[in-house]
């Protein structure tokens, strides 16, 4: 049970990172690749349908780690205090640009928030890299720092790859002049995910000392575990729906 | 303001700001699913608008639900920790279950709903809006779960410096939850019903264009307003039976709980009585009174007043205590929590969520304004038909 619940934390985290990273990638890139309103509008509209399904993976990060490694989780918040409020601010910031942005018609309006979605991406991958170190060197030092600005330089090119891939895959030949197979975005996933990975192989015996009770863990497994395959396969659908054979962007998006 | 102070106001101040778009969200999503399932029945256009227009609102309000629901749940670790270390293995448990078994399908079914138009086969895209609003439901069962306990820690006893769970039967049935959960949900309901109503008052009021649209949409309102306020009001005076067992001096210790509860009953009960002797009788000739109009306007944002002083009178009532009777506030809050860190995330959380809020209503309020005609969620069909047939061989 112990295993088991540290490999969904494990799971979640890399999830969220392969995945949600390619957004995260995809708003970093947004005035470079979207010199026009028009292209601009065609990546939001590209990662539009996923958001939502990627990155709810965090919000079952931080649901996961409270109901089975309670002690961590407030360990790791306060300890991180100015990184995690600069990663929510950012994806709060990032997000109200992705719902807000086509709300109102003025050219100003929608660029403001295009804005807003790139300080945002960036925002949340500088912070994830520097989170990541800060982790690593188990919480010692100040979480901002020189080597903490080194991780955030990596993770951010990291998911600017996964962005740039992603949207060639997704629109190919159109806003990056290149595309990209599902083979290749499965590559710069792994890419995107490495760092954590890593991370999270080195910090395994630390998570597994301070893991909730086996009566919590139990209580979690009956809970949750019937409803994963559903979780899948909803995940499964989003992917297979919004996959560029399937959907051409001829449809304006909600965002 | 010292630091536990303002902690506890962070706490607070996003705590309502996310139950006031969460209130709405509730009580919209069935609302939503009911006139998607009379679109996919009839097949006729009216009801396709109605989805889109009022599914357009509950989409805007959402976004403002996602953004202070995260910021709440990181929270729980930043300011809190003394509340995972002392409950955690129990009071986690819920809000796991709420992320992963709840949350995650909400989110994702939600995205298929508001970008499946014109992709998803018909009756799967219906079944997403079903998903979300019954995934919104067991969310609001298990938060509120996690919050009862608070209330009254049901099914754990204390070992050593922390609490454990002994007994989950006890924590999901607990008393102070089982009546609270209908109010809660009556509430959202109640809320849902009178935006609908106010909003579509607006557009009879001022004769715009689709009196069918919003004649059909006013009585929906009236009508799920009547069913939201008859549980939320039952279900609020049968609270008094468990407070009164497991919080006594709930009411008389707190002025501003005392305050909170006393506002939410005159304006809820008020509201109750207008609506099951005036409105509910009228509703076949409500929408033709046009002088009853501006009043439905007017009336529309007192559920979510209420719904803030129902909150207040329950969270007040609790303190000192965070869990009842075991934990207090102050030795919850995280070690080492300093004055310039709570005031950083403050000024970061209350004044971006708080801005947000503002730029949020007002463009819910524009989408009324301008009516069915400039939805924009599921506008425009696909190009070409084959692309329909193409998604169905999913």
């Amino acid at each position: 049970m112990d295993i088991l619940w540290t490999g969904v934390l494990a799971l979640l985290l890399i999830g969220y990172f392969a995945l949600e990273g390619s957004g995260i990638g995809a708003g970093m890139l947004l005035p470079a690749l979207g010199r026009t309103q028009p292209d601009r509008d065609r990546v939001v509209a590209a990662m539009a349908p996923f958001v939502l399904a990627n990155e709810v993976w965090l919000v079952a990060v931080a649901g996961v780690l409270f109901g089975a490694f309670p002690s961590i989780e407030g360990e790791v918040l306060s300890g991180l205090y100015p990184l995690v409020v600069t990663l929510l601010v950012s994806w709060i910031l990032r997000d109200a640009g992705l719902w807000f942005r086509r709300r109102l018609d003025g050219h100003a309006w929608r660029a403001g928030w295009d804005w807003m979605i790139c300080l945002g991406s960036y925002g949340l991958a500088l912070s994830w890299g520097m989170a990541l170190v800060a982790m690593a060197g188990g919480l010692s030092g100040p979480p901002i720092g020189l080597p903490g600005l080194g991780g955030g330089l990596v993770v951010a090119a990291a998911f600017a790859l996964h962005g740039w891939t992603f949207l060639s895959w997704r629109l190919p030949g159109q806003v990056t002049g290149a595309s990209r197979t599902g083979r290749a975005l499965l590559a710069s996933a792994g890419v995107a995910a490495l760092p954590v990975a890593v991370l999270l192989a080195a910090l395994a015996p630390w998570l597994l000392e301070h893991i909730a009770p086996s009566g919590t863990l139990n209580v979690l497994s009956v809970m949750i575990l019937p409803f994963a395959p559903l979780m899948l396969g909803a995940q499964v659908w989003v992917w297979r729906t919004f996959n560029p054979r399937r959907a051409t962007d001829r449809i304006p998006s909600f965002f | 303001m010292d630091v536990l102070d303002l902690a506890r106001t962070q706490f607070a101040v996003t705590g309502s700001l996310h139950f006031l778009f969460v209130v709405l969200t509730l009580g919209l999503a069935p609302l939503v699913a009911i006139m998607h399932t009379r679109h996919a029945m009839t097949g006729r256009p009216v009801h396709e608008r109605m989805t889109r227009f009022w599914g357009q609102i509950y989409v805007i309000n959402y976004a403002l639900g996602i953004v202070t629901g995260l910021v709440m749940e990181f929270q729980f670790g930043m300011s809190w920790s003394g509340l995972s270390h002392y409950a955690g293995d129990i009071f986690g448990a819920p809000l796991a279950i709420e992320t992963l078994g709840a949350f995650f399908l909400e989110s994702t079914f939600l995205g298929l709903w508001i970008f499946g138009w014109h992709r998803l086969p018909k009756w799967l895209h219906l079944a997403c809006i079903w998903l979300v609003t019954l995934t919104a439901y067991v969310s609001a069962f298990w938060i509120m779960v996690a919050n009862s306990f608070l209330q009254n820690p049901a099914g754990a006893v204390e070992r050593g410096d922390h609490l454990v769970l002994t007994d989950f039967g006890a924590l999901v049935t607990n008393p102070m939850l089982t009546m609270a959960l209908p109010h809660v949900l009556g509430a959202g309901l109640w809320t849902g019903g009178f935006v609908v109503m106010g909003a579509s008052a607006y557009h009879l009021f001022r004769r715009t264009a689709g009196q069918e649209f919003f004649t059909g949409s006013l009585r929906l309102g009236v009508v799920a307003a009547f069913a939201g306020s008859l549980v939320t009001v039952g279900f609020g005076y049968a609270q008094f039976g468990p407070v009164s067992l497991f919080q006594p001096d709930k009411f008389n210790g707190a002025p501003l709980a005392g305050i909170g509860l006393g506002f939410m009953i005159l304006i809820g009960q008020l509201l109750q009585f207008l609506i099951m002797f005036v409105l509910l009788p009228t509703v076949y000739w409500l929408p033709r009174w046009r002088w009853a109009h501006p009043i439905l306007m007017l009336i529309t944002p007192l559920p979510f007043l209420a719904a803030i002083f129902g909150w207040l009178a329950r969270e007040v009532g609790r303190q000192p205590w965070l869990v009842y009777g075991r934990l207090t506030v102050a030795d919850a809050m995280s070690p080492g929590l300093t004055r310039g860190m709570i005031t950083l995330s403050f000024v970061g959380f209350v004044g971006v969520l708080g801005l947000l809020a503002v730029v949020d209503y007002l463009l819910i309020a524009r989408t009324v304004r301008r009516g069915p005609g400039a939805a924009t969620l599921g506008a425009d069909g696909p190009a070409d038909s084959t692309e329909r047939a193409h998604a169905l061989s999913l």
